[in-house]
């Protein structure tokens, strides 16, 4: 009798394990494209429609955002979205081994929004819960170009969220220099 | 008389036994010393970094069923776009822009050059200076097999429809594909090999497919290298393996 009731309880604990151990799988390993760009803007700015711009990359601003971002960054011209003081930028940075696509819509020189758009890495998605990214509303950038808020990390994701504190960073500079210059010609 | 073979009996056994204690070892030496040197190598593979060492001849390559067709790429104004196999443009042996193989088509109007990778549409310069790229996620239509160009205009083509593309707005128009399929297709550029100073750089760089030597090693150590049959090789060599203990066990028992 106890013996049966043995077997009873190992069966239970071992379905019980796999349901939990698959669930798990499912949670982390849930990549993909979640949003469009252009769905992103007309999201950001609706019910308006924002003027899509382009940012000339000088290599004053060239060198400036590399060193934001700890690596070159390659490409003459840069897109965004802007409506008054409002812009949206769309930027994407290697996590550990593939692009995550990033979406930074930044007012009045804060962060107002950070969304994933795209997480193609196998490991580290839950960059992408809004939990994580709500920390990034109304940071601002400092004079060391950092981000002006603590971000707190997410253990197993740590490339990950490196990745989106560079591109929020890198948004902010951007949107800074497009409201002092409005580069939105080539490069003479 | 009758005792005489039964004292024969045994120094015969040992001597049928050590011949094929002989015969055995013999035989199987060559294999046994180097699946001892192959297994003492895979032992210390990570402290050898034997899995950092790449081999990309040509015969092991084909050896192991990977095709090394000769490397293609697209010539524009004299100078050749091509995909090193992994995740890079290249123009002339520079690494340009990130562009996922495969590099299906490469297109180019007076000022600018269009590549179409796995990835997006890379945009570059005349000169070849990456621009930007036009991704699925801007809005680059799923499935686009192609792009061309007719009059300085960049038309993408995919499965079902071709549209017009502007490189400064990134905007797609429906065009008439009647009118212009024919003209487009006779418009694209086709792939060539590439020179032999740029295969030959492309296969120094080794960016191409490769087998590590610890695989290798192991291929062979396994007797897979050779196939079913190395497998049955490497079974057999083990079976006389046993045999060998055996005889050798036999003969030292019945020397004491």
């Amino acid at each position: 009798m106890l013996n049966k009731f043995y077997r009873v309880a190992v069966t239970i604990a071992t379905a019980a394990l796999f349901i939990l151990t698959s669930a798990a799988s499912f949670s982390v390993s849930a990549k993909g494209v979640f949003q469009s760009g252009p769905d992103f803007v007309a999201e950001v700015f609706a019910p308006l429609q924002a003027e899509p711009k382009v940012l000339w990359l000088t290599p004053e601003i060239r060198t400036q955002a590399a060193v934001i971002m700890d690596r070159p960054v390659r490409g003459l011209r840069i897109r965004y979205h802007q409506s008054n003081n409002k812009s949206a930028w769309i930027l994407e940075e290697i996590g550990k081994e593939m692009p995550i696509t990033i979406g930074v819509v930044v007012e009045d020189d804060v962060i107002q929004q950070v969304k994933i758009l795209a997480y193609r890495e196998s490991r580290g998605g839950e960059v992408r819960y809004p939990a994580y990214t709500a920390q990034y509303n109304g940071a601002a950038l400092q004079e060391d170009y950092r981000l002006n808020q603590n971000i707190d990390g997410i253990t197993g994701a740590t490339l990950s969220v490196w990745a989106v504190n560079k591109v929020a960073a890198l948004a902010l500079y951007y949107h800074g220099v497009v409201n002092q210059s409005t580069a939105t010609h080539p490069p003479q | 008389m009758r005792n005489k073979p039964k004292l024969n009996q045994p120094i015969n056994g040992i001597k049928t036994n050590m011949l094929w204690h002989r015969r055995l070892g013999l035989s199987t030496f060559v294999v046994l010393i180097f699946l001892a040197i192959s297994g003492f190598a895979l032992n210390h593979s990570p402290g050898l970094k034997l899995n950092q060492i790449n081999l990309s001849t040509n015969w092991l390559l084909s050896w192991y069923g990977f095709e090394v067709p000769a490397a293609k790429g697209f010539e524009v104004r004299e100078s050749w776009f091509y995909n090193d196999g992994n995740k890079r443009l290249l123009v002339d042996g520079n690494s340009i822009a990130p562009c996922t193989a495969p590099l299906s088509a490469v297109a180019q109007t007076a000022n600018s050059v269009f590549a179409l990778c796995a990835d997006g549409l890379i945009l570059l310069t005349a000169d070849g200076e990456f621009v930007e790229q036009f991704r699925p996620i801007d809005g680059l239509p799923a499935n686009t097999k192609t792009v061309a160009t007719i009059a300085n205009r960049v038309y993408l083509i995919t499965d079902s429809a071709t549209v017009e593309f502007n490189p400064e707005s990134l905007a797609l128009i429906s065009v008439d594909i009647a009118t212009l399929s024919e003209t487009l297709v006779d418009s694209q550029l086709a792939s060539a090999p590439l020179p032999k100073s740029l295969q030959k750089q492309l296969k120094e760089q080794a960016s191409g497919p490769s087998i590590s030597l610890e695989t290798l090693i192991l291929d062979l150590h396994s007797g897979r290298f050779f196939g079913q049959f190395g497998v049955l090789f490497i079974d057999l060599i083990g079976l006389l393996v046993c045999i060998l203990s055996i005889t050798g066990l036999m003969a030292w028992i019945k020397r004491r």
